[in-house]
């Protein structure tokens, strides 16, 4: 059974259309990845899934559940998470604070949440960090931040908006090697990424969008290749990083 | 010995001298300056929980007051119902009201919620001052309402001196701060901040942050509703203009701002900093220099924002703690 | 019936003076984003500058303008510069300016009671006023002088706003500023300066609006608290940030003010304007013609 299915789905605001008739699935256990230039939409798309704001027409299904327009709370209740481009800590609070606010979705208790917060920091080799005020943190230690609060929140499926821009190689890596164990666990991931070398590393397959169209999908392969693609899109850049 | 139990002692200490304070002071206006500092602390601590916590900024907190002590007056007044239990009814009742202005208002953005309390707390005073009667209920509109003397004790809630009062908001502060200190370690205290501080990363978190602060504003409310029956009993004398008045409600405001909001103690140090301030200079330069208090209020205020945002609770308990730590060093956490 | 119309009429130019006294609000939240607790505070301080200027040289109530427009403007270009810029620059990342609420909060509470201080609790009005009780006779029906050349200082004034928004540098980067603080500060305007200066035309038109109010309205220390959540009200009303909504807005104030009291006692025409104000918070955030950027 898919995850989540996307069906035409069209996001217009005013005279722009952001989002095109946009359809794509992710079966369970899968690593979607979405790519596409600056502007494509890509997060658009990803705020209209996870409730941020409602879809102008078009059908989004999670688990065989139509949720159109649910509110993001109910959304990250029913296995739902989403990481921020822009990320968003909880600045006057620590580490620990800031995961254990996500844990708290599945228990009132504190002690249990701040259990299960500690838990996704040791998955996460980042329980060493728990004291520091999240506003004190470097770039990498917010993006995983951000992962730790979306994980503590007990996902089905994950959405990761960026979370390698600005990281370094071996960082990236790292985070590669973190997803795919998080894949194994059985979470399905929805990845906007455009460090290319990880979102061919991860993904099960590739669609890419261009102007709120999707222009292809594929494996990382067929869209490595896809004449389309390189032209509307990765052009030389990837040729010359990828070779 | 560990710095815990220095605390635990510390804090000890403090309610007992709290406690035995009115054995040693025995005038009656230092008495009444004690119990009006604890009745804003106690004000500032239950604001604390929807404009500390949940990071919005009510300016109308003195409506709720209003209708606590209207309440349980006029059903002491025309019913005979005892002022404890018209507390309580004044209290669901400030809950009831504060969660109907909230629901529209909550999801406004920061100024144009701080306006529509204000508005809302004037409406309210400006009705009570053209109401004489509602039904059989008798306001007497901008006359107010005398508490007639009653057989004192602590049935009628009147007492002949000082120090009942003081006892009875001590606890009542003393209870509401244990309650903000359970609310901050509790799921609720947790997404209040989160709400106030980050709203859409709270809700991507499965917070509905619209709801939490709406609890918060009922708990609020209903809290500082008790205090208006405090209030009222204390100086058996209400009128509108002295307890639904813009001034309590941003007196209420710049305490919790100084002293640190969304900090438990904040309020209490806000009140201990401001209330003998402004007491000071009504008292002695009431008649030469009036405004005196609320001038060096001001700047206070202006003072602490730009310098210390977060309120004087935090450079006080950085020194605290610095002094902790010379006096018994503890052996590294290796941080 | 002819008494409605003169209260109408008499409604609709107190009502425009009040959308005068809500101009500079106005103008100061849509450049700066924020609501300017201390408003009245600076129409107050508007008001002893004219009756000052005015009682010790004796001229013409309106020519106190000459003194009182670049007092003001200085006054709120310092204000700006010394107290509330600091925060901006601390608080830079932050989404919605609370602190700046507070603070300007801080500095009415500071202006009204040095006020009281410095020149006592008592009310002034202007002694040799040449205004004082002037009407104009339309049949059987009176208007007062005074608020009539208001209303005309009203208008000027919001035409002579437009004019200096659309057609000078500096009212152009104001406006670019006001519509994109950060794309405006890329093509090199100084974002800060542009604070400073519209505060000061935002004290500036409060002191215009003050020295239309003298010839009719006591000055006393708190005179400016009457004003503020008038102003706050007016604002709101006719959609935050919108010069001529300010206008609108103050008229529809002074309307409920003048005929309201043919239908009910007087002093429920102010629970009659709270209740309207709520119901357009909660229904029109932005307005009752929800104009934004009119100048």
């Amino acid at each position: 059974m898919s995850m989540l299915h996307v069906e035409k789905m069209t996001k217009q605001f005013g005279g722009l259309r952001a989002i095109d008739a946009l359809d794509l699935t992710i079966d369970k256990g899968q690593i979607l990845g979405l790519i596409g230039p600056n502007g494509a939409g890509k997060s658009t798309a990803f705020n209209c899934i996870a409730g941020s704001f409602a879809p102008t027409s078009g059908q989004i299904t999670f688990e065989g559940k139509r949720i159109n327009g649910y509110k993001p709370w109910n959304l990250c209740k029913m296995g739902l998470a989403r990481t921020f481009q822009i990320v968003k800590p909880f600045a006057s609070k620590n580490v620990l604070y800031n995961v254990t606010v996500a844990s708290f979705v599945t228990t009132g208790s504190r002690k249990i949440a701040e259990d299960k917060a500690l838990a996704v920091l040791e998955s996460l080799n980042f329980a060493d960090k728990k004291d520091i005020l999240a506003g004190n943190l470097t770039i990498a230690d917010r993006k995983r931040l951000e992962i730790a609060k979306a994980l503590a929140t007990e996902p089905k499926l994950l959405l990761l908006d960026e979370v390698m821009a600005g990281l370094r190689p071996n960082e990236v890596d790292e985070m590669v090697e973190i997803f795919k164990a998080l894949r194994d666990r059985g979470i399905t991931i929805f990845v906007i990424e455009h460090i290319m070398r990880a979102i061919m590393a991860l993904s099960d397959r590739v669609v890419v969008i261009q102007f709120g169209k999707k222009i292809a999908e594929g494996t990382p392969q067929e869209i490595a290749n896809n004449e389309a693609v390189i032209k509307a899109y990765l052009g030389e850049d990837y040729v010359a990083a990828g070779n | 010995m560990k710095h815990q139990h220095i605390n635990k002692i510390m804090l000890a200490g403090l309610l007992v001298i709290a406690f035995a304070l009115p054995l040693v002071i025995r005038s009656a206006t230092y008495l009444h300056i004690l119990v009006l500092l604890f009745f804003y602390a106690y004000l500032t601590t239950s604001w604390n929980i929807v404009g500390g916590f949940a990071g919005v900024l009510p300016l109308g907190h003195a409506a709720f007051v209003g209708i606590g002590a209207y309440t349980s007056t006029i059903l002491s007044l025309q019913y005979g119902v005892s002022p404890w239990l018209g507390m309580l009814v004044g209290g669901v009742l400030a809950t009831i009201v504060g969660v109907i202005i909230s629901l529209p208002t909550l999801k406004m953005r920061g100024a144009y919620f701080a306006l529509a309390t204000i508005a809302f707390a004037e409406g309210i005073r400006v009705m009570v001052e053209n109401i004489d009667y509602i039904g059989p209920l008798k306001l007497n509109g901008p006359r107010g309402l005398q508490i007639p003397p009653l057989e004192t004790g602590l049935a009628s809630f009147m007492f002949a001196s000082k120090e009942p009062y003081y006892y009875i908001i001590l606890i009542m502060l003393l209870a509401v701060m244990l309650l903000t200190y359970l609310i901050s370690r509790a799921k609720l205290g947790y997404y209040l901040m989160a709400g106030g501080e980050e709203p859409e990363a709270a809700m991507a978190l499965g917070i509905n942050v619209a709801r939490a602060k709406l609890i918060a504003m009922a708990i609020s409310s209903f809290l500082t509703a008790l205090a208006g029956t405090f209030y009222a009993q204390f100086s058996l004398y209400i009128h509108p203009k002295s307890i639904i008045s813009l001034d309590m409600s941003f007196e209420i405001a710049f305490i919790a701002l100084i002293g640190g909001r969304g900090s438990i103690v904040g309020p209490l140090l806000g009140a201990l900093l401001l209330r003998p301030v402004g007491d000071f200079c009504r008292i002695y330069f009431g008649d030469t220099l009036p405004g005196l208090h609320l001038v060096i209020f001001g700047l206070v205020l202006i003072f602490v924002m730009l310098y210390q945002p977060r309120g004087i609770q935090e450079p006080i308990s950085r020194a605290y703690q610095a002094l902790l730590n010379r006096l018994i060093p503890q052996p590294s956490l290796g941080r | 019936m002819l008494y409605v119309i003169e209260d109408m009429i008499n409604g609709i130019l107190m009502g425009s003076i009040y959308g005068l006294t809500a101009m500079g609000l106005t103008i100061i939240f849509g450049v700066l984003k924020v609501i300017n607790f201390a408003h009245g505070s600076l129409l107050m301080v508007g008001m002893y500058a004219a009756y000052w200027a005015i009682t010790l040289t004796g001229v013409h109530p309106y020519l106190a303008l000459a003194i009182v427009i670049p007092v003001m403007f200085a006054f709120g270009y310092a204000l700006q510069n010394i107290v509330i810029k600091p925060i901006f620059i601390a608080e830079k990342n932050v989404r919605e300016p609370i602190t700046v609420i507070i603070v300007t909060t801080g500095i009415w509470y500071i202006l009204d009671n040095l006020t009281l201080l410095v020149f006592g609790p008592q009310y002034r009005s202007l002694t040799a006023n040449p205004l004082q009780g002037q009407m104009f006779e339309l049949g059987s029906m009176f208007v007062s002088a005074p608020k009539f050349y208001g209303f005309i200082i009203a208008l000027v004034t919001a035409a002579a706003i437009h004019l200096f928004m659309q057609k000078t540098i500096m009212g152009r980067a104001i406006r670019a500023t006001s519509m994109d603080r950060e794309a405006a500060s890329l093509m090199g305007i100084n974002q800060y300066r542009i604070y400073n200066v519209a505060f000061g035309i935002g004290a500036a038109t409060t002191g215009i609006a003050a020295v239309a109010l003298i010839p009719f309205n006591n000055v006393f220390p708190t005179v400016g608290v009457l004003f503020d959540i008038k102003g706050f009200i007016i604002v709101v009303l006719g959609g935050l940030g919108s010069i001529s909504g300010a206008l609108l807005g103050g008229i529809i104030v002074g309307l409920i003010e003048s005929v309201g009291p043919q239908f009910m006692t007087a002093t429920w025409t102010e629970a009659i304007v709270y209740g309207l104000f709520l119901i357009v918070l909660f229904v029109k955030p932005s307005g009752l013609f929800g104009q934004k950027h009119d100048w």
